[in-house]
């Protein structure tokens, strides 16, 4: 269970960090630090276990390696239904009533919209923080070591035909200065 | 052996395998480091405030435009390993000269650190020629310290790009509204759509800078082609990287020439199906993926500024930049605390600082290349030393004119510089043309929709240029 767990932190990290610039933006609308960590925790704990959910996914070889259309897919449902939970949840936290937006289909589809963008940044620095921190934990970790060594394949077809040909052109200089 | 033009012949050799997967990290990077910058954050904003978001069908042509020049720069890049500038050298070598002349010319003058450093001495109080003078002595020394400086900049502009993408996509998805992202999309849409003052002796002009700068403008699409071959893409895996003045001595021999695959092998010519693949998936979603979005998120921003504080609208029309990108932050704190005018105000640094980071390492490697190449006795030098020779001095001649000088450049010569600007994208259109049509295999030539979106390219924005000097008397603004 911890293994898999391990899995999903990049992802929730990504996820909880937009959460919190979320957080950070509307938690100081004026009103007081309760409805500042209402609000970041609203947005910070939807995004943080999807980006987690997306981690043990990808961790779980059922989506490829920084391929775009399956982050696409699953922000595109992900991140509104985030925005949702938030919006509506903020209120409850507070201890009031559940505010949800006035135009439920609009909101969804504006932030379906704005879900793509979301993907990609999200993609991108997943795909920055996850090969360190399984690196940090593989050796622990048997499933991190797998999900690890897709990485080290993927990076060792690209340098190896780059090495490749850089041999091949040095010993090939090599011989002609011999010459 | 493949023969192209006058200079010396490519060797034969093999393509690398295409990466196995659509991967999301590439050198477009750096072309969307450069290119989303005020184009995107200030003055398309400001054209949609004032003229409506029916104007964008322009941007749309301007960034499609601007994909469709990223795929073919990258067409002579990936099949040869040489930049575009020793292609355009191949056809005839004074068009290589222009180009070396245009960069320092245009890029030397530091003006494009004031935006981004402005914004921070609004958020930090200290002075912007202060932090923009630190800034430039850092990014030198963190470039002179790098080991293979390639890695060094695509790792920090990642991360830096990354956060702003993620913080774009939250604030808009936190401000805007849906009808507010209808108007601004389905305005991409009104194709032919020119209000009468557009048209203006005052407006046209901008209009048609706007249109260069949707994306990346000047010489920096000619710049990505070594970032290609420097992160190794195609035939560029055949050519040693550039490193840091620390670890120059480490660096591998330059080859005086690119090379070329065998076109006539079919395994071969499978794995450049590949690669065209690869860098097809970057300019689509990548780069016309995020420029959109940003340049979308913005204008959705300063529709809501303007909403909530009518001097937005003015200072913009006024064209006083930095008060509008102010007024803004100002707007947005009153409407949602000192953070979220903060947070503005961060992003606007934070576009800055990328393409400060982006611009002087492509100056530097664009002039470093054509230096070693094409003049006389410049092979003593390892390329990393010329590179952090012109480093160093754009580095130096900036610090002093952003202590003595003008930051854009005499004022007497503006006018010149953003001609030159424009002119070198209409040129380089015409470059590819001939590059990619003469200096290249046929079973690797674009084929003719390509050359006519190009060629398209190139009549847009040397017309529109000719257009407004000779209609308004006005070069681009």
């Amino acid at each position: 269970m911890r293994d898999r767990l391990e899995l999903a932190v990049p992802g929730a990290v990504v996820g909880a960090v937009g959460g919190l610039i979320a957080g950070a933006l509307s938690a100081f609308v004026g009103h007081p630090a309760g409805w500042a960590a209402a609000t970041a925790l609203a947005m910070a704990v939807p995004l943080g276990l999807l980006g987690g959910g997306f981690g043990l996914l990808v961790g779980g070889g059922r989506f490829r390696l920084g391929v775009f259309a399956p982050a696409a897919l699953y922000w595109l449902v992900g991140f509104p239904l985030a925005r949702l939970v938030a919006e509506t949840s903020t209120g409850f936290l507070l201890g009031g009533g559940f505010t949800p937006p006035d135009d439920v289909l609009g909101f969804l589809a504006y932030q379906g919209i704005v879900s793509f963008g979301w993907a990609i940044g999200f993609l991108w620095l997943h795909e920055r923080i996850a090969p360190h921190w399984l690196d940090k934990v593989r050796a622990r970790n048997a499933l991190a070591q797998q999900w690890y060594e897709r990485y080290v394949t993927h990076a060792r077809v690209l340098r190896e035909s780059s090495a490749r040909a850089r041999r091949r052109r040095a010993a090939r200089e090599t011989t002609a200065r011999t010459k | 052996m493949w023969r192209a033009g006058r200079l010396e012949a490519m060797p034969i050799r093999k393509l690398p395998d295409a990466p196995p997967s659509i991967h999301i990290l590439g050198p477009t990077v750096f072309l969307v480091a450069l290119g989303v910058g005020m184009g995107e954050s200030y003055m398309w904003p400001r054209l949609v405030l004032l003229f409506g978001p029916e104007i964008r069908w322009l941007f749309l042509i301007g960034v499609t435009l601007q994909a469709v020049v990223m795929l073919e720069m990258a067409r002579y890049a990936m099949a040869t390993g040489e930049s575009i500038f020793f292609g355009a050298a191949r056809v005839f070598k004074p068009i290589m000269w222009f180009f070396f002349t245009v960069a320092i010319l245009v890029y030397i003058w530091p003006g494009h650190l004031s935006a981004g450093a402005a914004a921070l001495e609004e958020l930090t109080g200290i002075p912007w020629t202060v932090s923009a003078c630190v800034g430039l002595i850092l990014v030198g020394v963190l470039f002179s310290m790098a080991k293979v400086i390639y890695n060094l900049l695509e790792n920090v502009l990642s991360l830096l790009i990354g956060l702003l993408v993620v913080g774009t996509a939250v604030v808009a998805a936190m401000v805007g509204t849906w009808s507010d992202v209808v108007s601004t999309i389905t305005g991409m849409f009104h194709f032919g759509y020119l209000p009468p003052e557009a048209l203006s002796a005052a407006w046209f002009p901008i209009i048609v800078g706007s249109i260069a700068f949707a994306g990346p403008s000047g010489m920096q699409q000619m710049w990505y082609t070594l970032h290609l071959r420097d992160s190794g893409a195609g035939m560029g895996a055949h050519i040693p990287r550039i490193r840091g003045l620390r670890h120059a001595g480490e660096e591998e021999a330059m080859p005086a020439r690119g090379f070329m695959f065998d076109t006539d092998d079919p395994a071969e010519m499978a794995k450049w199906r590949g690669w065209r693949r690869w860098v097809t998936f970057d300019a689509l979603l990548l780069f016309w993926g995020v420029t959109m979005l940003v340049t979308v998120s913005f204008t959705v921003l300063a529709q809501a500024a303007s909403r909530t504080s009518p001097d937005v609208t003015e200072l913009l029309r006024a064209g006083e930049r930095e008060a509008a990108l102010n007024a803004m932050s100002d707007s947005f704190a009153a409407a949602g605390g000192p953070a979220l005018g903060g947070v503005f105000l961060g992003f606007i640094a934070l576009i800055g600082l990328n393409a400060t980071l982006g611009l002087f390492d492509s100056f530097s490697r664009g002039q470093a290349d054509m230096t070693y190449h094409f003049v006389p006795g410049a092979k003593r030098f390892r390329m990393s030393h010329l590179y952090a020779g012109f480093l160093w001095g754009v580095i130096a001649f900036g610090i002093v004119i952003l202590l003595f000088g003008p930051a854009d450049g005499p004022g007497a010569i503006l006018d010149i510089l953003a001609f030159l600007s424009t002119f070198a994208m209409g040129a380089y259109c015409v470059v590819l043309l001939l590059v990619n049509n003469r200096m290249l295999p046929k079973p690797i030539r674009p084929r003719l929709l390509t050359n006519l979106i190009i060629g398209f390219g190139a009549v847009f924005y040397l017309g529109m240029l000719i257009y407004s000097l000779f209609r308004f008397g006005v070069v681009v603004g």
